[in-house]
């Protein structure tokens, strides 16, 4: 075990006799001692219901899983923790804007970007939108100057980082074009805030989401930053907690947060939320992006200098996944074999039909990083691929 | 009850690590002839795999065969053994076969729910066909 991965245990583990490598960080990532210790001592010694007793085991819950809201809050940016909803996760928290926002959607469009995730594109056609991509050129860039808004677009969101390529798209200038014609913009940040320092005051966007599972905490939690200028936003699910007072006639809600947070809430996975914040800042955000930056262009060098492999997307900057083809290799016979040497890959299309659409293929194989991983694994992806090529010729 | 042909199989991966197996399924697809484009229709085809798989079915002289085809290697490998259990045996004995060769060879227990979903549809639409053959044998 060297660096980082020596705190997750998991990656102790021999799979088919081979020492693990998992490259399967954009799905989820695995968990340190000290977020799996922090969940157990918490069901251990503090857990109750939170918000509604008066005894000390809910008061002790209450606290902590608002300490994880503070913790949040910091580590993204926010002006209070107010702004910070916990929800289900990243999918959850869009479908939440989606309906909130759902008259203001009806019969209009949303500009999205050709490299989402289907969480980024269903919950807006079911809210009655029609979907509108901003122009990529062939190697995955966006091409901001077509920008098109026009008086039917209600909302831009995009992904800060696509699952599938790894590109960083550049969210700071949408906001600022948005700004420009009163466009709200929700920043989709599943694939980046286990990667990339976030400042939501700076990128200035009036959403953002993420989910826990993929940053190191629980699976079944993950958050909304709700900008104060939609302060007043409708509250997208009813029912326990989120009410302020209740008649047969007529139901007045909370304030924002709790107003969003119907019924009992993941109480543990917020606070596991809160772990993995702590976990990361003790490492600090500026090293892991340096790190894993050291780590990914290493991957990406040696993958592009193999003749029979055909990397996806090129930007100037990226981080995370790397999507890649094996010629004449299906990728689900590449994913199987990479499996059996010890290497967890992802296959298929990632959840983002229309981006494998435009390269014209069925899918791809997707090697995804997290702070834990090394170059040694990155040989060993190279050694699966080889194995793989082999094995085909 | 046993099956010579499946026995058979079971011995040809008995003691084989996990990558010679794949090795034998790739060589076994090689051998096994293509489907014509023209038949890989949508009406053919199987969902639930992740890879692509498109079947057809024939009969002569009452027994009843499979064409079957993959965009993936091991899942033709796969697909290549299936065929050489079911193919020209009677409607009625296709759709009461016990098809434990997958187990046996190892090839059910390490395929993921997702993965062996894709390999029991395709054993659903085999034993579908058979069994509406076998209907229609009735009704003759």
């Amino acid at each position: 075990m060297t660096g980082f991965a020596k705190d997750f245990p998991i990656l102790e583990k021999e799979v088919y006799g081979k020492q693990l490598v998992y490259l399967d960080n954009a799905a989820t990532t695995q968990k340190p001692n000290s977020v799996i210790d922090t969940i157990s001592d918490f069901y251990k010694t503090d857990y109750s219901n939170i918000h509604r007793g008066v005894h000390y085991l809910s008061e002790r819950s209450s606290e902590r899983y608002e300490e994880a809201r503070t913790k949040v809050s910091d580590f993204i940016g926010a002006r209070n923790p107010d702004e910070v909803t916990f929800t289900a996760g990243t999918t959850d928290a869009i479908n939440q804007v989606a309906r909130s926002l759902e008259p203001s959607l009806r019969g209009n469009e949303v500009l999205v970007t050709g490299v989402e995730h289907h969480s980024n594109i269903v919950p807006w056609q079911m809210a009655g939108a029609k979907l509108r991509a901003i122009q990529m050129d062939e190697d995955c860039n966006l091409l901001l100057d077509s920008i098109d808004i026009t008086k039917d677009t209600k909302l831009i969101a995009i992904s800060h980082v696509s699952n599938v390529l790894g590109s960083v798209n550049d969210i700071k200038e949408i906001t600022e074009i948005a700004k420009d014609h009163d466009v709200p913009v929700l920043v989709d940040a599943a694939q980046s805030i286990q990667h990339l320092p976030l400042d939501v005051k700076a990128i200035d966007c009036d959403f953002l989401v993420a989910s826990g599972h993929k940053m190191y905490a629980s699976t079944g939690v993950g958050v909304l930053y709700t900008n104060d200028r939609f302060s007043d936003l409708m509250p997208a699910k009813g029912g326990g907690g989120m009410v302020d007072k209740v008649s047969l006639e007529k139901t007045t809600y909370q304030e924002p947060p709790l107003r969003h947070e119907a019924g009992t809430p993941h109480i543990a996975g917020a606070i596991s939320m809160g772990a993995a914040i702590d976990y990361m800042e003790k490492i600090g955000l500026g090293k892991i992006e340096k790190y894993e930056s050291d780590v990914y262009s290493y991957a990406r060098d040696r993958l592009l200098e193999m003749d029979n492999v055909t990397v996806y997307g090129n930007t100037d900057r990226m981080c995370g996944s790397i999507s890649f083809n094996i010629d004449p290799v299906h990728h689900y016979d590449a994913g199987l074999i990479m499996d059996k040497m010890g290497v967890a890959v992802r296959t298929g299309h990632h959840c983002a039909q229309p981006l494998m659409e435009s390269f014209a293929i069925e899918g791809t194989v997707r090697a995804s990083f997290a702070l834990y991983n090394t170059k040694e694994d990155v040989d060993r992806l190279v050694e699966g691929i080889e194995k793989v090529e082999m094995m085909y010729s | 009850m046993t099956d010579a042909i499946q026995d058979e199989i079971i011995r040809e991966f008995d003691g084989l690590e996990w990558l010679d197996k794949y090795d034998l399924l790739i060589t076994s697809a090689k051998k096994l002839e293509p489907m014509d484009e023209d038949s890989k229709t949508d009406e053919n085809s199987i969902s639930g795999c992740q890879s692509k798989v498109w079947i057809q079915s024939y009969k002569k002289d009452g027994k009843l065969s499979f064409n079957l085809d993959s965009d993936a290697m091991i899942t033709k490998g796969i697909m290549a053994l299936l065929l050489r259990v079911v193919n020209n045996r009677y409607p009625r004995e296709i759709a009461n076969i016990d098809l434990y060769f997958i187990e046996k060879t190892g090839l059910k227990s390490n395929l993921s729910p997702a993965r062996s979903n894709g390999l029991e549809s395709i054993i659903k639409r085999i034993k579908e066909i058979a069994e509406n053959e076998c209907g229609q044998s009735n009704v003759q």
